[in-house]
């Protein structure tokens, strides 16, 4: 009933933000996922790994993993990098927050699209942000 | 990416349509400005029609690029219509907490066409 | 929102935390393997005086019909006694309990007839334990409580099967339900439109846009009517899920009438500060389809005949 499947995905440069949410897509539809949470999933990996590149620099990573439970699909997305980390979570998240010159919809916008998430961060060692998103299994 | 290839600006009487890849990296997005306003110049069109219908992902460097561009073709004169966006995308941004600033919304090209034939006279 | 994973259903990895809970140490693991040979040797009988006594209960009888079902049942209830003591607890052993609660909530086999099993095998079995020659007292006692914890382990992940069956089955008539009270009609070339009925939560709200952004994109239409008619009460979250869904509508290029703006529903829109001012609202949808038509250029005129 518990069958995994993981993966990775290095996040070096900007062409691999593509390349996340090209692999995403596939894993998210093959997993049964309807076409609007696939959206929602591929969305939040979009602005996930923009913010892995932009922040980061050269080092970061996604790993994904998918979970069936009985009736259920479950994807969970760990966005790792290296970074200089978040000093303030909370203000992170809050809407309207930039320091990337995007539209400051970053972080809240992804959790409203994903159902569950969580922000690891350390000051000069880097920045773990894990969400989960939950759908019916068709 | 060869993202020279992806992006062609259609010129067609006074108004500039431009198909949309259905995932389209930051290169494209950046690139597809760039042309666009350059087209816009080169033949004083007064209008600009994004044809979306293809695009799968809106995510927020996206949508400001819309908003940017579409104030940069007003400033030169231009109005820009997005035609066709998918519903699960539409869903997606507004959860997102997007917008597309000036730009005008339209099901589709056809649409986006009566638009200017309507409303500013201008094919 | 959390319309995914059911709480009730624990994974293997909740397992073992419930293990270490129930303090099932491998010392539980020792005294249940020195059981595991008696278990063995008086299986058979076990399971045939258990049979016997389900047998007495009509209750219990009706899912013993035929013989060949009888002889399946008391083959696979010897295995599942004989891996109550095999010493072997990891994954394979979960997957087989959990299967066994689902099977059982499939045909309808009430959990009370479940439990009531272990406790007739713990009677039957208990005299094993303490009448054991080879068992001094603290052994016995050992393999009691040994074999206790595994049947709490045991029953634990088969209720929990039963209630996740249960809580699926209610969140798929929710969802029936709310397919059912949310449809989106085309009532003219260019015009949808959407009843909604109840209250407008964001589960519902997420599943109506859906349905209403295709049915417009489907029928091409720029004129979505959402009657509110049957909306009882307004709050500012369902005021707020009305303007996403009106901005999504937007963002296809399409536009929405909201209809059934009924008097308590405007006074409560105005009290709670709810600026709904770049929307088109009218009281009733009849006055909406109008503005529809209009916006077409649609014309309908009375027929002079009639």
């Amino acid at each position: 009933m518990a069958i995994e499947e993981t993966g990775e995905n290095p996040i070096k440069n900007e062409g691999d933000i593509v390349t996340c949410r090209k692999l995403i897509r596939n894993v998210a539809t093959t997993a049964g996922f309807g076409m609007t949470d696939v959206t929602r999933i591929v969305t939040a990996v979009s602005e996930l790994a923009r913010n892995v590149y932009v922040h980061a620099g050269s080092d970061g990573v996604m790993r994904w993993q998918l979970l069936y439970q009985p009736g259920k699909i479950g994807i969970q997305l760990v966005f790792e990098d290296y970074g200089k980390g978040i000093p303030d979570i909370d203000q992170a998240i809050e809407a309207g927050f930039t320091t990337a010159g995007t539209m400051g919809m970053g972080l809240s916008g992804v959790k409203r699209l994903m159902d569950e998430m969580h922000i690891q961060s350390e000051l000069g060692i880097g920045t773990t942000i894990t969400v989960a998103k939950w759908g019916r299994a068709k | 990416m060869d993202g020279e290839n992806n992006l062609s600006v259609i010129k067609l009487k006074n108004i500039l349509l431009v198909t949309v890849p259905d995932d389209p990296g930051d290169d494209i997005i950046q690139e597809l400005q760039t042309k666009v306003l350059h087209a816009i110049e080169k033949y004083q069109s007064k209008g600009l029609i994004l044809d979306i219908s293809s695009v799968n992902i809106l995510d927020s460097f996206f949508a400001r690029t819309i908003s940017e561009t579409t104030q940069m073709v007003a400033l030169m004169g231009g109005q820009t219509v997005i035609a066709g966006m998918q519903p699960s995308v539409a869903i997606t941004a507004t959860e997102l907490g997007l917008h597309l600033g000036k730009a005008i919304s339209t099901l589709d090209v056809d649409r986006a066409l009566d638009i200017f034939t309507d409303n500013f006279k201008l094919v | 929102m959390n319309h995914s994973h059911s709480k009730y259903l624990s994974n293997f990895k909740n397992w073992a935390e419930q293990k270490r809970f129930l303090d099932f140490t491998e010392k539980d693991v020792e005294f249940l393997k020195k059981l595991h040979p008696f278990a063995i040797e008086y299986a058979d009988s076990f399971v045939d005086q258990l049979y016997e006594h389900l047998l007495q209960f009509p209750d219990t009888k009706r899912f013993l019909s035929d013989e060949k079902t009888l002889n399946r049942l008391k083959l696979a209830q010897k295995a599942y006694f004989m891996d109550l003591t095999s010493g072997e607890y990891g994954e394979e052993y979960y997957q087989s309990r959990i299967k066994v609660g689902i099977a059982h909530q499939r045909i309808g086999l009430p959990p009370r007839v479940y439990m009531s099993t272990y406790c007739y095998y713990m009677q039957l079995i208990i005299p094993k334990i303490y009448g054991n020659p080879m068992f001094d007292v603290e052994t016995a006692n050992g393999v009691f409580l040994a074999l206790h914890k595994i049947i709490n382990l045991d029953q634990e992940l088969a209720i929990s099967s039963y209630i996740h069956a249960i809580d699926e089955v209610i969140s798929r008539q929710t969802e029936e339900i709310l397919e059912m009270s949310t449809p989106v009609i085309q009532i003219w070339d260019g015009v949808v439109a959407a009843p909604i009925i109840g209250m407008l939560d964001s589960g519902r709200t997420q599943q109506f846009m859906e349905r209403l952004l295709e049915a417009i994109v489907e029928t091409n239409s720029p004129v979505a009517l959402i009657d509110i008619t049957g909306v009882p009460q307004i709050d500012t979250a369902t005021a707020q899920h009305l303007i996403d869904t009106i901005n999504a509508v937007k963002l296809l290029g399409s536009q929405v009438i909201i209809t059934g703006v009924r008097p308590v529903i405007a006074q409560t829109l105005v009290h709670l500060g709810i600026d709904l001012s770049g929307i088109i609202t009218r009281p009733t949808m009849a006055s909406g389809l109008k503005v529809a038509l209009d916006k077409l250029n649609i014309k309908v005129m009375d027929n002079p005949r009639a």
